[in-house]
């Protein structure tokens, strides 16, 4: 007996089909090409697709090892300006009237700067925040050479060597040469008293 | 192949003349190819707008950090100049919040034709830019002149586009010295071209500046100031970055004003008395009322006038 091909329809009976002495139903050979064509197409696809998740995951992982180099570029190069901010703005930080002698102590000079007023600006540098756009500035006696660092207050100023104006975490650092000059009593005698002093600026993190 | 058929082959469609036989994968990968296509093209064209941000932000940080060596020590008045590789309009903001306000400078460059639109505004605290809205070129001219009211407040800096000239003629001798001694290209005390912007001390012309009642008037605003300094801040700015930029002027002379009543302190206990402490107190009320160059009356002048005499005059000088 043949095997009727539209009563076929677990895949064992398929497989059955013909193995039991049945008379093989024989598929018209139009039918057989039409099937072998739609498997054929439905691989095709399945390639297709398969394909379109490879490219979809190969943009995306070029895309973000894209995206991590600009960032990084980006994070470098903001860095590099922040070098080259504290790199002039130490040179030119003396200068500015929160530091700067100005004719306290005579005439006006160059890198000269006032440590009473920088004691003063100390106390209040809350308020000063990020205002130069470096996180440290700090002030050290360079003579007469001190082995012990002593960190300036308003309580043992000016017998100490070092003025933290400004203190966080730091990454690198840039310093100048200054006169660091203040008012000094002897006798009831008032007098100018400059000394070699050290400026650094540091950015942070 | 002749039986992988788009259209139905049972449909009357393919019997008809002229039907075009379209694969299934050809649409396909058309279709796909062409959303891969747009992507790409959309993902560039993002790309570059991200990196003409990055760089406009880039540039104006670099123009910002390039402004610190304009800190003048005890010389007058200083120049140098930008030359930047496109076109460029530099834009300058204020803002007069926080203690000592905000210098914002953005940056736009023209790309193709087209400025770039960036909204990135780099800030500063410590600076204070005197110029138009924006200032257009590809070269300019930075000038600084610190501004002194009594003590050394801070270097204003003015930026001028060398597209933009400027005529001083039949200044006052003061001024026609100090900017003949600068030597800024664009700036012309004789001889002036036909297209600059003419600065006049009498009569009628673009900028106009009254010497007596000490203002500067431009496009029907008046803008008061005080000395030389002020003055060329007037001429080189807006009305509105010119009031914004004086007020954050006497934002940080009032923080100054304070830093000197300590400091007298300090030196007061070493017996070294300024006798200033009361002046300071009444100088630093007066820096908070002028919130307009209007404020910038003659008790205000002759209040700082008088501290910088008795200043001078003492011998535990506090500036």
């Amino acid at each position: 007996m043949p095997c009727k091909i539209l009563e076929l329809k677990t895949a064992r009976q398929i497989a059955n089909c013909g193995k039991r002495g049945d008379t093989p139903y024989a598929l018209p050979p139009k039918t057989k090409k039409k099937m072998k064509n739609k498997k054929n197409g439905q691989l095709k696809i399945q390639q297709m697709s398969f394909m379109l998740i490879a490219i979809t995951l190969f943009f995306a992982l070029v895309g973000m090892f894209f995206l991590t180099l600009q960032v990084s570029k980006i994070k470098e190069s903001a860095k590099t300006l922040e070098e080259k901010n504290a790199l002039l703005l130490v040179t030119k930080l003396a200068n500015s009237p929160e530091f700067s002698c100005g004719a306290a102590f005579g005439s006006e000079r160059a890198n000269c700067v006032d440590s009473d007023k920088v004691m003063a600006l100390k106390n209040d540098i809350k308020k000063y925040g990020n205002f130069w756009g470096v996180t440290n500035i700090q002030i050290r006696k360079l003579y007469p050479i001190s082995n012990n660092t002593k960190e300036c207050n308003l309580n043992n100023y000016p017998d100490c060597n070092l003025i933290k104006i400004q203190d966080k975490e730091i990454t690198s650092e840039y310093s100048n040469f200054i006169s660091l000059c203040r008012k000094e009593s002897s006798n009831g005698e008032i007098y100018d008293k400059c000394e070699v002093a050290q400026l650094t600026v540091s950015y942070g993190k | 192949m002749k039986n992988r058929k788009f259209f139905n082959p049972s449909s009357g469609a393919e019997k008809r003349k002229g039907a075009v036989e379209m694969p299934f994968a050809w649409l396909f990968s058309l279709i796909v190819g062409a959303f891969i296509l747009f992507l790409a093209i959309f993902a560039v064209v993002k790309i570059m707008q991200t990196e003409n941000v990055a760089i406009d932000a880039a540039t104006a940080k670099e123009v910002g950090v390039l402004l610190n060596p304009l800190e003048t020590g005890f010389e007058a008045a200083k120049t140098t100049s930008l030359i930047l590789p496109k076109d460029t309009r530099i834009y300058n903001r204020c803002t007069k919040d926080e203690t000592f306000g905000r210098q914002t400078i953005r940056l736009s460059q023209k790309n193709f034709g087209k400025w770039s639109d960036t909204d990135v505004n780099v800030g500063f605290s410590n600076k204070y830019l005197f110029s138009n809205n924006y200032t257009e070129g590809k070269k300019f001219f930075i000038f600084s002149k610190p501004f002194e009211f009594p003590f050394k407040i801070a270097d204003v800096i003015y930026i001028t586009s060398a597209n933009d000239k400027y005529c001083f003629e039949n200044s006052p001798a003061d001024v026609s010295d100090e900017l003949s001694n600068l030597g800024q290209e664009n700036i012309f005390i004789k001889d002036c071209p036909a297209n600059s912007v003419r600065v006049c001390f009498s009569g009628n012309c673009e900028i106009r500046v009254n010497l007596e009642s000490k203002y500067v008037e431009k496009r029907d605003s008046k803008m008061y100031f005080t000395d030389n300094t002020l003055m060329y801040a007037a001429i080189f700015s807006d009305s509105d970055t010119y009031e914004c930029q004086l007020k954050r002027l006497m934002q940080r002379g009032e923080e100054l004003t304070s830093l000197y009543i300590e400091k007298s302190n300090i030196i007061a206990a070493k017996g070294c008395s300024s006798n200033l402490g009361n002046d300071l107190s009444v100088l630093s009320s007066q820096f908070n009322v002028v919130d307009s160059s209007v404020n910038l009356n003659s008790a205000v002048v002759d209040a700082v006038q008088n501290i910088g005499v008795e200043n001078g005059a003492s011998n535990c000088k506090l500036w």
